[in-house]
């Protein structure tokens, strides 16, 4: 219910140490480590180290990440959305798939430029990404690899927000959880206050809501040793479920609810709305994420 | 994909908005396509724009929708293979228009052509893409009569929280208002007021809004449809190129305008519809589906 308000949050966000290490670690899972030596003099480099160069002259691919990201300022949206061709990727080639030790960085970059062409109205030229990339392709390399990733995907770049959501997880969930626990808390409130309102002012309710309320009682204690919260939410349900007794207070019960969370209109009828928000957010900026 | 070597290049059909379109022969089957070339600028790399044209098209399987069949890429040209269309509806009014002054189309082909326009556009919709250019030249015709949207070169998905729109998108005479004072944020509403110009433009044989630049196409959506204001626009002040300094216009009357326009006899159901689409307030504008649903279409929709 709140995947994509935590996708939106998510990508709000400036890009952080985990994202890119998030990023890292699919990246490096395209082809395995083992395959990706081909000389056997070099001696095996730990994937993913944190900074420097490697024995062959190439950065480590966190480093190489990292530079992308700061040289070029690329928007947190299309570096994550990354992460949903890169797994593509994995599940294309075959498990013993081998490559050079640039090899994830090539498929890192190449992933980068068709999520920043797909999904952004204005992007960089190749000849910028080869800029950034370290000096470690060459202009004619960039275009190649581009060509060869749209080949593999068969031209396929569309993601469905749920598929976006499902390979982001690690990094959604926890704004996923807190969106959640937001919204019960409010629903709690707002039952809490209602609770309130009838005690105050409809006396003759009373006995009916005590009656409900200890029937409910009775249930949760036939249930005993529930953690401390969820008593709290019960206590509330019970509130709830004696509201629904009384027709009049039932509809205005959900009706407060339906504007207060779960269904704000503005997440159900696709992102743009908030999308926008975003953009404007960053209007005094575009000039160096877009026109580049 | 298949070899280039496949297909004869014949004459030169026109210019999209970043290729050049060929007809040319199968020559394993026999049948004509259209081949849309891309030079491919080493600077560049792959256009967005054809990235995002194959992307989307290669999904989009609809009578009202051009066919993409296959692609060819190599290093230094892109070349994306359609099904053939005779026409666009550019060109088909042209050719009525001929030798006398500005003539629409008969109301029975404005009602098959729109009812075909607006099926395509409920499909993109649906499948959660925006055209962004719709206009005459994008609409390709075949001697069947078939309509077909052509050239998703602007077209973008929609539903995912990734940021960025343009509001530099669509063509001048056929772009919202909500779009023309920098809306950021619109949606499928961006493509029904297309559709409403076009409606239009098929019965009067002219463009509805003709404006040279942005000003100026504004003050033309203004004179005819009316000021907005906040009681009919809610927010509309806050758009980043909002000028209060608009002159404030009573809405025309629309039927009376289109039949300044054509010989042909407008019902009430015609111009309601013309309305639906051409609401000011994006908010306000039919969806796509609602459009084939109205009254106008009774004939169709009581036929299925």
């Amino acid at each position: 219910m709140f995947k994509k308000k935590s996708l939106e949050i998510l990508f709000d966000s400036p890009v952080s140490d985990d994202m890119i290490k998030f990023l890292t670690d699919h990246a490096l899972k395209v082809i395995p480590a083992q395959n990706r030596q081909p000389h056997q003099k070099y001696p095996p480099s730990p994937p993913g180290s944190p900074s420097g160069k490697g024995a062959n002259g190439v950065p480590s691919l966190m480093t190489f990440i990292s530079r992308l990201v700061r040289y070029t300022n690329v928007y947190t949206s299309t570096l994550l959305t990354t992460v949903v061709y890169l797994n593509r990727l994995r599940a294309l080639l075959p498990s013993d798939a081998a490559g050079l030790p640039t090899t994830c960085h090539r498929i890192f970059l190449a992933c980068l430029i068709l999520s920043a062409k797909y999904h952004n109205d204005s992007s960089p030229l190749n000849k910028h990404w080869t800029k950034h990339a370290d000096g470690l392709f060459t202009l004619r390399d960039v275009n190649l690899m581009e060509r060869q990733l749209l080949q593999l995907f068969e031209y396929d770049l569309r993601i469905e927000a749920s598929e976006l959501y499902d390979n982001l997880y690690s990094l959604a969930s926890p704004i996923h959880r807190d969106l959640e626990k937001g919204a019960q808390i409010n629903k709690m409130r707002h039952q809490a206050q209602l609770h309130a309102q009838q005690k105050s002012q409809h006396y003759y309710h009373q006995r009916n809501i005590s009656a409900c309320s200890s029937t409910t009682t009775l249930l949760s204690g036939s249930r005993s040793g529930s953690v401390n919260s969820l008593d709290i939410l019960k206590e509330y349900e019970s509130a709830a479920s004696s509201v629904s007794s009384s027709p009049t207070y039932a509809i205005e019960a959900t009706s407060t609810s339906y504007k207060s969370y779960s269904m704000d209109p503005r997440y159900c009828n696709g992102a743009l709305h908030t999308a926008g928000n975003a953009v404007d957010h960053y209007t005094h900026t575009p000039v160096h994420k877009t026109a580049f | 994909m298949v070899a280039p070597s496949q297909f004869k290049q014949l004459e030169k059909v026109g210019n999209g908005t970043y290729a050049t379109v060929y007809k040319g022969l199968n020559k394993t089957t026999g049948v004509y396509v259209a081949l849309k070339e891309v030079k491919l600028d080493s600077e560049e790399g792959t256009p967005s724009t054809a990235i995002r044209e194959i992307s989307l098209m290669k999904e989009l399987k609809h009578d009202n929708i051009v066919r993409l069949f296959d692609v060819i890429h190599t290093e230094n040209k892109l070349t994306l293979v359609f099904e053939f269309m005779d026409n666009d509806l550019k060109k088909f009014m042209d050719n009525r228009n001929k030798g006398n002054s500005h003539k629409g189309l008969e109301m029975d082909l404005v009602k098959y052509f729109q009812w075909q326009l607006l099926q395509g556009v409920a499909f993109c919709h649906e499948n959660r893409i925006l055209h962004r250019d719709l206009k005459p030249q994008n609409l390709l015709i075949n001697n069947r009569g078939q309509l077909k949207l052509g050239d998703f070169g602007l077209a973008r998905a929609f539903g995912i929280p990734v940021n960025t729109f343009s509001s530099e998108v669509v063509t001048l005479w056929y772009r919202a208002p909500d779009v023309l004072m920098g809306s950021r944020n619109y949606c499928t509403s961006i493509d029904i007021w297309s559709c409403g110009c076009i409606l239009a433009e098929m019965i009067m044989g002219k463009p509805l809004f003709p404006g040279s630049n942005d000003e100026e196409q504004l003050k033309l959506i203004f004179d005819t449809m009316g000021t907005p204001v906040e009681q009919t626009w809610p927010q509309v002040t806050q758009l980043a190129k909002y000028n209060p300094l608009l002159p404030p216009h009573m809405p025309r009357d629309l039927k009376q305008l289109l039949q300044n326009n054509t010989e042909e006899v407008l019902d009430n159901n015609l111009v309601d519809l013309l309305h639906g689409l051409l609401q000011l307030n994006p908010d306000a504008r039919l969806s796509a589906r609602d459009a084939l649903n109205h009254p106008w279409f009774a004939e169709y929709n009581h036929a299925n």
